[in-house]
């Protein structure tokens, strides 16, 4: 697993939503809303609206057991143990008549594993100006096209492509800055 | 260093799509749902009437309230009833 791009920055951020600071919480659900997304369709494979059920039934948990989580550091893992066993128990009581053994697809640990990684670059993309993350967060998890993308930036359509490259490098450097480019080769 | 390449990071950067908007709304509503689940069951607890309408469609009295009647904010609010 990498390491974090933004350390502590989770545990501020939980601190801020215990005490009830409620634009911390909407920043919480923010920041971490595509990643239990794709746990639930990803990693679980789960249609759209039994994954809808489980987001929100993963973020009530989360705001109801918040004081409960005794490292604020620790809320990332956390977070994705809540979701997984969300899942599972959702798959168990959608199989009663035909109990499975194990519902957890077999390359789940792959999957989140990777996951994991994304979200990490997604963090190092949240460090950078709006301009490269708008972008890069267009044209990669949105799918959108060069043209899509010029018209909502105001930018030439040809001039996208050279644009995403430089973003790119600046990412690149911004994780080889931290240090988990390096320990992704080690792990 | 070829730990991210270009195609790598377009990888990693697509594995996390938005979720729905309106997913991301209703998690966000979450603080404001739990008081007003609170303002109903005090309501309720002081008014007959007003519980047994509440009762008779929880959903309604939810949205009536403003909030969106997810699967977890009517199971909590059926869960204050039954222990209320």
């Amino acid at each position: 697993m990498l390491a974090r791009v933004a350390a502590g920055s989770d545990a501020e951020l939980v601190a801020r939503c215990r005490a009830g600071d409620a634009a911390a919480w909407n920043e919480l659900v923010e920041r971490f809303s595509r990643y239990v997304y794709a746990i639930c369709t990803q990693g679980f494979r789960l249609p759209e609206h039994d994954a809808e059920d489980i987001f929100q039934d993963v973020f009530t948990r989360v705001y109801t057991h918040l004081d409960g989580l005794r490292d604020d550091d620790a809320f990332r893992p956390w977070l994705a143990q809540l979701t997984r066993r969300a899942c599972i128990d959702h798959l168990r009581a959608g199989a009663r008549e035909s109990p499975v053994e194990d519902p957890e697809p077999p390359d789940l640990d792959d999957t989140l594993s990777k996951l994991d990684e994304a979200l990490t670059v997604h963090e190092a993309m949240a460090t950078m100006p709006d301009n490269c993350r708008d972008i890069l967060d267009r044209f990669f998890a949105r799918d959108e096209s060069y043209r899509t993308i010029g018209e909502a930036l105001d930018l030439p359509a040809g001039t996208i492509a050279s644009r995403i490259s430089r973003c790119l490098d600046k990412l690149k450097a911004r994780l080889e800055e931290t240090g988990a480019a390096n320990r992704r080769e080690d792990g | 260093m070829t730990a991210y390449p270009h195609d790598e990071l377009g990888r990693l950067i697509a594995a996390l799509p938005p979720a729905p908007a309106g997913w991301v709304t209703a998690a966000q509503e979450l603080p404001a749902a739990r008081a007003t689940i609170e303002g109903i069951v005090t309501r309720a607890v002081a008014d007959a009437a007003y519980r047994e309408r509440v009762l008779a469609d929880l959903e309604s009295a939810l949205a009536e309230a403003g909030v969106e009647p997810t699967p977890p904010i009517l199971e909590e609010l059926r869960a204050r009833f039954r222990s209320g």
